[in-house]
């Protein structure tokens, strides 16, 4: 099956409902304006990949969209709520809805591939049951195809193992909105590759809405539904990866040769 | 998860091994401070502390027996340590006891000693008052010591220039040297105390004479009190006087017979010549002789009236008594 | 206001170490607390560590021990060598040795695990995970350090005792009971409990900056192990800075 002539099909979610609304986002460290009110909206369903050139403030963005980083001005509404005025209680309450998927992978090295999928289930689902939280973790590995490293150690896995199982991890609470964090850097293109499928796989299944940070064009062109361009704090363009792909613009031009 | 019920087990092991040896070494400590156990109160007051600390131990004849939880001033010469004492020890300790406070060696920690007393008492209640000893503190001993120090020090320094001295000096060494002298004073002493004894005597006889005498007593009693008498003595005394010249005078007249006598019979001339050639002078000069024969009787006859006579006749008597018993004492010794 | 290099470095470190503590304090006292955890570390750092320091207690014990003996015995008090070498390291030795030890053996591995985490974003990872990173890393290590260290510091001074103990019985013959009646009858209430006080500061210092030196650690894994490295550093000389506090706070109040 043709995966980018789904993705035609899933422009129809461009007209749905924002599930996130960044305006007027501003991020500054000491003198060096990374964010510099930065716009975004993603709509229910749709998959918006973030180009942009190293240390211009891609990560920054997404952290600041999670929590982990506060945003110096601006508004960043997800889910119907402004997360830039939230405490740590409402900030856990939303994360269960927003799964983020970090660069490096994040796994928790002192513990097994079960306890490191046990470990969000049991921070914020209190009350679940041992035989539940199970049958999340098998489901989960499972969609990424690596049920048997269950037992295993995250430093006895390859990288792509590890980059599957830090997806399984962040798919393991069912959120609606996932971030991804450069997906697929560090991996060789095939594994690379994988991982965009896999990605897209599971946007399907789950039908969550996602942002995705990258600058490797394969995995752009395969997940994203619209791209943005950010460029000097801005989002300097934001469409479809082929009108892009098509733009006179020379600075949106230089990311696609 | 048995591992990490495992690694709890170990971990509470540990933790509880912990507290265990803490509680037990605070409980060792606590065990000789008697900080735990029972205890009873007891007091004393003293004048002078002399550094005693709260936590310092009280000993009861030398057997650790608490310590002192309390210092407080009474009045400017009182102050009252209160002590906590074991109530184990409480049958053992007399009302009587004596409080004093001491040294846990010469420098060691002050002590508060409880002595049991001989007499009999009653046991010791709880928050008693003990009689307290105040002994002599080490300052105060240390500074007796000191002053003895000094007065031996000048007592050697004069011993030492003293016998110096009698080393120096031969007089000294002479005599000691000389063995004869010993017998010399020896006898010197017995002159000296036979003279004694004689003044004594004489000291005793001169005493009666002067107590006769005071008494009117006796010839010279009589002689020095009484006027009538005296002047008698006089003429009698006047009397034996004049005797004693005639007899004077008979004497140095028979002295010169006798020479004028002797020169005529050595020439052949003068009476005794005479006499000695003519027995009839011869005669007459035996007559003469029987005259002067008669004559000193006739005197001596006198003066045995004399000494008859009632005036005097006290001093005679008097005189023969003491001849008497000085032969007498005589013969004796 | 410009403050040559060095220098403001130091205050600037020294600012947030004080801004570090103050939130370990807000998070330690707020809910929810990760007993859990808490009980992990305390195995970790607390038990895993005494093998460490009951070894070097105990070498310390007889060393000392053995080397006070000649001493002793040329004053005549060699009856006093359990004394003496029981109120040293009750007192000192057995603390600071201890503090030292923890502080190389768990300061470092504190300041290189949060590192590691750190710079793989694990910490990040456990802040999207529903956890707050400064309860459940933190609050959990600093508590656990400072609260096993003054055990693993009682146990020290135990192993030490019986180190010297055998010193004692190397040359010479001392009974157990002699040993031990002579050991408490010379320790008091003010020489154990300032020791077990200070110990808590030592243990919170080095959990402390452990935490803070891999919390905020920087510039990939060669920032890792320097926050290893600085982390054990910084808090061993704080020990030091602690136990000079300890000594002259007790003396004030009269305990010394």
């Amino acid at each position: 099956m043709d995966i980018v002539s789904a993705k035609y099909q899933n422009t129809a979610y461009q007209t749905g409902e924002p599930v996130i609304t960044i305006s007027k986002l501003k991020k500054q460290f000491g003198k060096n304006k990374v964010l510099d009110e930065f716009d975004l909206t993603l709509h229910k369903g749709e998959s918006i990949v973030v180009l942009g050139r190293s240390g211009a403030g891609k990560s920054v963005l997404i952290k600041c969209v999670i929590g982990l980083m506060q945003a110096d001005s601006g508004i960043i509404d997800v889910l119907g709520k402004d997360i830039t005025t939230f405490n740590h209680h409402e900030l856990d309450k939303m994360r269960m809805r927003v799964g983020f998927l970090f660069q490096s992978n994040a796994l928790y090295d002192s513990m097994t591939i079960r306890e490191n999928l046990e470990f969000p289930m049991r921070r914020h689902l209190t009350n679940i049951s041992a035989k539940e939280s199970e049958e999340r973790i098998i489901e989960a590995l499972t969609n990424v195809g690596l049920a048997h490293t269950v037992d295993m150690m995250p430093a006895e896995l390859s990288g792509g193992m590890q980059k599957r199982i830090a997806l399984a991890r962040t798919l393991i609470l069912k959120p609606e909105i996932i971030l991804y964090d450069e997906p697929t850097t560090g991996l060789d293109p095939i594994t690379g590759k994988e991982i965009s499928t896999l990605i897209v796989e599971i946007q399907e299944k789950y039908q969550t809405s996602s942002i995705i940070i990258s600058h490797d064009m394969k995995c752009v062109k395969t997940t994203a539904d619209r791209v943005a361009v950010l460029l000097n704090g801005k989002c300097h363009a934001i469409d479809t990866y082929d009108m892009l792909e098509k733009s006179e613009d020379t600075l949106v031009k230089q990311f696609f040769e | 998860m048995a591992k990490q019920t495992v690694n709890n087990i170990k971990l509470g092991l540990f933790v509880i091994v912990g507290l265990v040896l803490l509680v037990i070494s605070l409980y060792l400590i606590g065990k000789n401070s008697s900080f735990f156990g029972s205890n009873i109160q007891l007091k004393a007051r003293f004048h002078n502390v002399n550094g005693l600390v709260e936590g310092n131990n009280v000993r009861f004849s030398g057997i650790q027996a608490g310590t002192v939880k309390k210092i407080n001033i009474i009045d400017d010469t009182t102050i009252e340590v209160t002590m906590q004492v074991k109530k184990s020890l409480k049958p053992f300790i007399h009302k009587n006891a004596l409080a004093n406070i001491g040294n846990e060696g010469l420098m060691g920690n002050k002590v508060i000693n409880i002595i049991p007393n001989d007499e009999p008492a009653p046991v010791i209640d709880d928050n008693d008052l003990l009689t307290t000893k105040q002994r002599a503190n080490t300052d105060e001993i240390f500074q007796t010591l000191s002053s003895t120090n000094n007065n031996l020090q000048d007592i050697s320094h004069d011993l030492a220039i003293t016998v110096r001295r009698i080393n120096n000096s031969q007089g000294i060494w002479k005599l000691f040297n000389d063995t004869s002298i010993s017998t010399y004073v020896n006898h010197s002493l017995k002159n000296i105390d036979n003279a004694a004894a004689q003044v004594n005597d004489m000291a005793k006889v001169l005493n009666n004479i002067t107590i006769d005498m005071q008494h009117g007593k006796g010839t010279a009693g009589v002689l020095f009190s009484d006027e009538k008498s005296g002047t008698d003595l006089k003429t009698a005394i006047s009397h034996i006087n004049n005797a004693s010249k005639e007899a004077d005078e008979l004497i140095s007249k028979l002295n010169k017979l006798t020479e004028q006598t002797q020169n005529d019979l050595d020439h052949g001339h003068g009476i005794a010549h005479d006499i000695l050639k003519d027995s009839l002078e011869a005669k007459k000069l035996k007559n003469s002789l029987s005259n002067i024969e008669k004559g000193t009787a006739a005197f001596s006859e006198d003066m045995e009236a004399l000494k008859h006579n009632f005036l005097t006749r006290h001093y005679f008597k008097e005189e023969r008594r003491k001849k008497k018993r000085k032969a007498n004492s005589q013969d004796s010794q | 206001m410009k403050i040559p290099g060095p220098g403001e470095e130091f205050l600037n470190e020294t600012g947030a170490i004080a801004r570090f503590t103050g939130s370990f304090v807000r998070e330690t006292v707020s809910p929810r607390y990760e007993i859990k955890e808490f009980i992990r570390q305390c195995y970790l750092i607390g038990y895993k560590s005494l093998p460490l320091i009951g070894l070097t207690g105990f070498i310390m014990g007889l060393v000392l021990t053995m080397q006070l003996r000649p001493t002793m015995i040329s004053y005549g008090v060699e009856a006093k060598l359990p004394a003496m070498v029981s109120l040293s390291i009750v007192r000192e030795i057995g603390p600071v040795i201890s503090a030292l030890i923890f502080a190389g053996k768990i300061g470092s591995s504190i300041g290189a695990q949060l590192g590691s985490m750190r710079v793989t974003e694990q910490i990040d990872a456990m802040d999207v995970s529903g956890t707050n990173p400064m309860k459940f890393l933190v609050v959990t290590r600093v508590l656990a350090a400072t609260l096993m260290l003054p055990i693993l510091s009682i146990l020290s001074d135990t192993i030490s005792l019986y180190g010297s103990f055998l010193g004692v019985n190397i040359r010479s013959h001392m009974s157990v009971h002699l040993f031990i009646n002579q050991v408490f009858s010379i320790l008091n209430f003010t020489d154990i409990l300032p020791s077990i006080i200070k110990t808590f500061f030592f243990g919170f210092a080095i959990g402390i900056v452990g935490c803070y030196k891999g919390y905020y650690s920087k510039n990939g894994t060669e920032g890792v192990g320097h926050s290893a490295n600085s982390a054990v550093v910084l808090s061993s000389v704080i020990v030091f800075i602690l136990d000079l506090l300890a000594v002259q706070i007790t003396d004030l109040l009269g305990y010394n």
